[in-house]
């Protein structure tokens, strides 16, 4: 679906703050290979889970490289899902993107190397170079738990000690950082408060290292939504997030400095519109296969009320807080 | 009237300053200024916010400094370790009272 650009209180909120939201050219390419998951967590904007079908084919997964090949302002490739690992050429994908000289981010959730045939994904990971950015909503067991389910807060202290085994978080080159989000419907807390205090514990007494932390913001769109609405919640959350409006994080909002590609080939402003099918302003690219980083420069944003959540107190990215 | 407190009212706690605005306002100030980050954390001054809440039984500050713990990255564990020390208090001060008993027994009783 190519969206036709809605009028929203988020747009008039940004367009009085800054005028239109427009990216840049994108440096960042974020490619979900897919919906399937290990694990079902209950603020899962992508409502990945065990059961969900939805792989990305060869084809696009080829002409997500070659655009890589052919965009050298691309620097990074930025991996999700689902858990990406499980896709079958995940580790292909991975090294040929290393083989061009490429940034290559994978957004890991740890326990999926507890999965069949994935225990050697910390040698993977390292053997390549990439950066791995790890789920753990909060550093004690009952709060995590909570969210991702029982037993994934021992699974993931396993699985961290494991990436810190082959050197992460310990060797310059291997970097591991965190991302936490809240256990519920409200705003996380200063990302250097919590960094410093997960840090803490997790040295004490899990003998766990890490080099940050990234708070995120819960989005309020699929299962989270689903959540909020069942909970009674959804409106005050709503009402939080945009009370929270601060437009000093609108300079670095993720959305300015990547493309989003779905599984089907599809590109995006971000994860979040691709999960609501809210396609980049019309006459721009809409397809992986047609990649054109140009035409892609200074295109509108599309944006909805979920918006609010990226730009809510400190701010929300990929890459953490933002003011 | 359906109830006492509701959870709406918390939103028009600024209704009440129509009735003394200056004084109103130099509330407005102090509570804001004391809650500042100083020597102590913005998370410490919440977590005292949120004793003092519990052991003067208001629902609206409950209400409010439990989410603003939240958004300090704390959970209810750490609110029910807070939660503990201030009523372990509130059951000292009782039992401190109780020295005033004393002294008065000790005072007229043969």
């Amino acid at each position: 679906m190519t969206a036709t650009l809605p009028l929203s209180r988020f747009g008039d909120r940004v367009g009085a703050a800054v005028g239109d939201l427009r990216a840049a050219g994108p440096t960042t390419l974020q490619v979900n290979v897919g919906k399937r998951c290990n694990q079902a967590c209950r603020h899962c904007h992508v409502d990945a889970s065990p059961t969900r079908t939805e792989v990305m084919p060869d084809d696009v997964l080829e002409a997500c490289l070659d655009a890589l090949a052919r965009t050298p302002e691309l620097d990074t490739l930025d991996v999700t899902g689902g858990a990406p690992e499980l896709h079958p050429r995940f580790r292909e994908l991975v090294s040929r993107a290393r083989a061009l000289g490429r940034k290559v981010m994978v957004r890991h959730n740890l326990t999926v190397q507890h999965e069949p045939g994935q225990g050697d994904l910390p040698a993977f990971f390292a053997a390549h170079g990439v950066e791995v950015v790890c789920s753990l909503p909060h550093y004690t067991e009952e709060a995590t738990d909570r969210q991702r389910g029982r037993g994934v807060f021992a699974g993931s202290i396993a699985a961290l000690r494991a990436l810190n085994a082959v050197g992460y978080a310990r060797d310059p080159a291997l970097v591991l950082n965190l991302v936490s989000n809240p256990v519920g419907a409200f705003l996380p807390p200063a990302q250097a408060d919590l960094e410093r205090d997960t840090r803490a514990w997790l040295r004490a007494r899990h003998g766990v290292e890490f080099n940050a932390l990234f708070t995120i913001t819960n989005m309020p769109i699929a299962r989270f939504a689903d959540w909020l609405r069942r909970a009674g919640t959804y409106d005050a959350y709503m009402a939080r997030l945009e009370a929270a409006f601060n437009p000093a994080t609108v300079p670095g909002l993720m959305c300015r400095s990547l493309v989003s590609v779905g599984y089907d080939g599809r590109l995006y402003d971000c994860d979040f519109n691709q999960m609501l099918e809210l396609g980049l302003e019309e006459g721009r690219p809409s397809h992986i296969r047609d990649f054109d980083r140009a035409r892609l420069a200074e295109r509108r944003v599309s944006t909805g009320e979920h918006c609010f959540g990226c730009t809510a107190g400190a701010g929300s990215s990929c890459g953490g807080a933002l003011a | 009237m359906p109830a006492y407190f509701d959870d709406q009212d918390l939103a028009h706690f600024g209704d009440l300053k129509q009735h003394a605005p200056e004084l109103w306002a130099a509330f407005e100030r102090y509570y804001a200024a004391a809650f500042e980050p100083g020597l102590l954390s913005k998370r410490e001054k919440v977590l005292i916010g949120f004793a003092v809440a519990q052991v003067s039984q208001c629902p609206y500050c409950i209400d409010s400094y439990t989410q603003q713990a939240l958004e300090q990255g704390l959970t209810m564990k750490h609110l029910a370790e807070a939660l503990h020390a201030a009523a372990s208090l509130r059951a000292g001060i009782a039992l401190a009272h109780g020295l005033v008993a004393h002294n008065v027994d000790r005072k007229i009783s043969m």
